[in-house]
């Protein structure tokens, strides 16, 4: 356990600081292992350390149930695929744990396995065969027309011949020989021929190639088939043509064969003889009909069998998962083979010992063992794992802080301001209460519905929407108070809290364009004045406000960052944080920036004409100069000089003491002496039990030098620039309403003063989507951006190390939501 | 004086805000200091804007000049 000053300044504030851990070990026998493990999965509340992390994988304890549960898995995995090809959606657990034995599951797993790869070999067997008969079919259609046409014009030939030659042969004779020599009328070798498929694309080549080799001693027609034609093999629609191809002689038969085969050209048996054409083709029907049953028939056993696999899939996918992650954490604890049990080590917080001990106690009584756990304490000086408390408001924050990095464990927690100050410095980049209220209403929707949407599946962007609706919804809610402040509602000013407070100088206002309008009543009381809008000393006067607004909002962050590491070095009890660094720079940073936020007031308050730059730019060339007109109050040069030199030697207190002082208290603690009582106590508390055992804390004292000398220049540096990095704050501010004013000015007014309801509709579509896509998303992000930039950086860099590692308890309500 | 009061205005909504959350949602000693110290610090954010605003234009130094056809 890592020991910590406690108390600092101000009583314990939930999430300001992470909660206290300790290492815990728990020694468990063996026969009350699985189950120790599960409770405490279910509790979810420690982080084991894996002890065996030299083994490799194969030589640790429950390797072998490993690979069960990953057999399991494999094969429910094989389940969801053939259920998503099916069109089968596994039926939604939400139910309790039903208590199911994982070795029922596998056997089950094992039968529903070979079951249903059984049917699906006999489904391609016989949707194989299917195909095989469909192409029959065609080749039995077209060859038959082939031979058909063939035929008459055969006929028509004889006929012919038979008339030339009807003089000198016998007329009754005649036709019959004829009629044999018509299939062949030159030579009187047999034809053979051969029928079947090739595929479109390869038919030219197929013929080509079959020409070649016989050497022309083929005659070859094709046909070509409209349709396309599931192929047997590949089990795809694919073109093809019926083709015929004549031939004489065994060698030439079987160089067609083989050509055949090489192109994936399916051959089929085909008779000359028409009957026996017509037979075989009431055949081909009639067994592609059966068949047809058949495949339907082994279809709906599938899909019922799928259906019965789809009722328990979730269960049986969660119980496999979970036992998975039992198996690997037991993995992970240690093997005491002479005394029979494991013995586990993690990190937990202080507040879930008694709840860890009582589930010990539920194992050990469920699990029927004689002896109990046992449960204790370690002390180390290893750094615990950070752990806040988070409810589903603060969630969403402290992953935005957690995003940059992960605080140290007891460090100030940026979060806790940040809950405020972001969705304000948002606000104040984006103000306008018109755009404010959309964004409002958005956010209320995902707020009130967030039981339902929690449950479902939404896709990338709306899960990070939801994610973050409760910062959405600070976010609105601080637009529309600054939208109040800015007046604008849409860019239009409203005076809705008092009559704006300028009038005309006389009563004929003939003056109003060229000098302008003078003040006569009283301050207007909310926000700024809305006769300001549309005039032409608006940007001078806006860009003047918001510019000055920026640096004091700045400087007060900055200051809060500041009074942050004053509050971390009270906790750890480091004076010399406190004297020699957390003082050096309040008055370093105070002194100038501090300063000029002071000035602008007193310039504000006075309504004095002092020129600011001049007064800032020469307190450092020329501070003795008499300051004259941009005096702001009496002894200002008094000040000024003293204010500059409290910064100079600032610079030197933050960048000298501490490594001198480091090392002093480095050398006395190694005398020996445990408890030295310096004036200066340590700088990190760790009680030393085993007095000189902290050989791993080497002092350089040229690194701390060089690490102290980085820290100042960057502080000293960075106050200037941090400043005016925060006059993005005025620059997007002025973006979002020089935006807002165009659409409204050049898209909405515009097509009102058309007088036509048709243009006023088109322009009205285009200010919405307009509105809606540059103003409430694009800046939206962007304000956003730049808002999350000035915490993690300017606000950050004063006081957050952020260099802790996350707590990561073994827990089950995780694994519902992986995708494996 | 319109600034004092508005001032005093924003203390008191603070203070009654601050007493209605721990009244309403009180688990705690260390977590209504946090939300205590939201809420404080939710007021002081949005004084300080209202203050600047205010103060810039209590005093100023230039004034709205309207534009032509207005």
């Amino acid at each position: 356990m890592a020991e910590i000053g406690g108390g600092g300044c101000c009583p314990p504030m939930d999430l300001m600081r992470s909660e206290p851990m300790q290492l815990v070990q728990v020694i468990v026998p063996m026969e009350s292992a699985h189950l120790t493990v599960s409770y405490l999965g279910d509790l979810g509340l420690v982080q084991f350390k894996d002890l065996n992390s030299e083994k490799s994988p194969f030589q640790r304890t429950y390797a072998a149930q490993i690979k069960r549960c990953g057999e399991m898995a494999r094969k429910l995995r094989f389940f969801k695929d053939q259920m998503s090809k099916a069109g089968v959606s596994p039926k939604e657990f939400l139910g309790k744990d039903v208590d199911i034995d994982l070795d029922d599951v596998e056997v089950k797993l094992g039968e529903l396995e070979a079951e249903l790869s059984e049917i699906n070999a006999n489904n391609d067997k016989l949707q194989r065969s299917y195909n095989e008969l469909m192409e029959y079919k065609l080749v039995l259609e077209k060859a038959g027309e082939f031979f058909a046409s063939a035929h008459r014009s055969a006929t028509a030939q004889q006929s012919e011949t038979e008339s030339q030659q009807v003089v000198g042969e016998d007329a009754l004779e005649a036709p019959l020989l004829q009629e044999e020599k018509s299939v062949d009328p030159t030579k009187q070798v047999k034809l053979g021929f051969l029928t079947g498929l090739v595929p479109r694309e390869k038919s030219m080549v197929f013929e080509r190639i079959l020409f070649r080799a016989t050497r022309g001693n083929i005659f070859i027609r094709q046909s070509v088939i409209e349709e396309s034609v599931v192929d047997p093999n590949s089990g795809e629609k694919a073109e093809k043509n019926v083709f015929v191809v004549f031939y004489s002689g065994e060698r030439a038969k079987s160089k067609i064969l083989k050509i055949c085969e090489a192109f994936g050209a399916n051959r089929y048996p085909f008779s000359e003889e028409l009957s026996k054409q017509a037979q075989m083709m009431t055949e081909v029907t009639g067994r592609l009909a059966e068949l047809k049953t058949t495949i339907s028939a082994g279809l709906d056993h599938r899909k019922i069998l799928l259906e019965t696999i789809g009722d328990k899939f979730e269960q049986w996918n969660l119980k496999v998962r979970k036992e998975k992650a039992i198996y690997h954490t037991l993995n992970m604890l240690s093997l005491d083979v002479t005394k029979k049990c494991l013995v586990g080590e993690g990190w937990s917080p202080v507040f879930a010992a008694t709840e860890i001990q009582k589930a010990l106690q539920r194992a050990a009584v469920d699990s029927n063992s004689q002896v109990g756990s046992i449960f204790q304490v370690l002390r180390t000086k290893e750094m615990p794992p950070t752990f806040f408390r988070t409810n589903k408001f603060t969630t969403a924050f402290q992953e935005i802080v957690d995003a940059y990095g992960v605080a140290k464990y007891q460090e100030a927690n940026p979060t806790v301001f940040t809950i405020v100050t972001f969705p304000f410095l948002f606000a104040v980049m984006f103000g306008d209460w018109g755009h404010g209220i959309c964004l409002l209403l958005a956010t209320m929707y995902l707020v009130l519905n967030e039981r339902k949407l929690s449950n479902q599946k939404l896709g990338d962007i709306m899960e990070m929407a939801f994610g973050g609706r409760y910062v959405i919804l600070m976010m609105s809610l601080f637009s529309i108070y600054t939208g109040l402040i800015y007046n604008e509602f849409f860019s239009v000013p409203f005076p809705l809290f008092a009559p704006s407070a300028y009038e005309c100088r006389d009563a004929s206002c003939s003056e109003a364009t060229t000098i302008g309008l003078i003040k006569t009543r009283d301050t207007y009381p909310f926000g700024v004045d809305p006769v300001w809008h549309g005039t032409r000393s608006e940007l001078p006067f806006l860009n003047s406000l918001k510019m000055k607004m920026s640096i004091l909002l700045g400087v007060a962050q900055m200051n809060l960052g500041i009074i942050m590491s004053f509050c971390n070095a009270k906790f750890f009890k480091s004076a010399v944080n406190i004297w020699f660094q957390f003082v050096p720079q309040m008055i370093f940073l105070n002194c100038l920036f501090g300063y000029l936020s002071a000035l602008i007031i007193i310039k504000w308050c006075t309504g004095s004409q002092a020129d600011l730059y001049h007064v800032m730019i020469y307190m450092f060339l020329s501070p003795m100069e008499d300051l004259g007109e941009n005096q702001l109050f009496p002894h200002q040069k008094t000040v000024q000089l003293t204010f500059l030199f409290l910064a100079l030697i600032s610079v030197p207190w933050m960048l000298l003491p501490k490594p001198f002082i480091l090392k002093k208290q480095h050398e006395a603690r190694h005398q020996g002496q445990s408890y030295a009582q310096l004036e200066e106590t340590d700088e990190s508390l760790q009680v030393e039990t085993n007095g000189g055992a902290h050989g791993h804390e080497e002092f350089e004292f040229s690194e701390i030098f060089v690490h102290q000398l980085i820290h100042t220049i960057e502080f000293v540096l960075g106050a200037v620039s941090n400043t005016a990095s925060y006059l993005r704050l005025w620059a997007l501010s002025l973006a979002h309403s020089e935006l807002s004013s165009v659409f409204y000015e050049k898209v909405l007014l515009m097509a009102l003063s058309f007088n036509n309801i048709l243009i006023l509709i088109v322009g009205l579509l285009v200010f919405i989507f307009a509105t809606v896509g540059v103003l409430l998303v694009m800046e939206t992000l962007s304000a956003f951006l730049h808002a999350l930039r000035l915490h993690w950086v300017e606000y950050q860099n004063k006081f957050y190390e952020g260099d802790g590692y996350k707590f990561d308890p073994f827990t089950f309500t995780l694994l519902g939501n992986e995708d494996e | 004086m319109g600034f004092l009061v508005t001032t005093l205005i924003f203390v008191a909504v603070g203070i009654i805000a601050s007493l209605c959350v721990t009244i309403c949602c009180n688990r705690g000693p260390s977590t209504n200091l946090l939300h205590l110290t939201l809420i404080i610090s939710a007021t002081v954010c949005c004084w300080m804007m209202w203050a600047i605003v205010y103060l810039a234009q209590m005093k100023p130094l230039i004034v709205p000049i309207l534009n032509e056809g207005e």
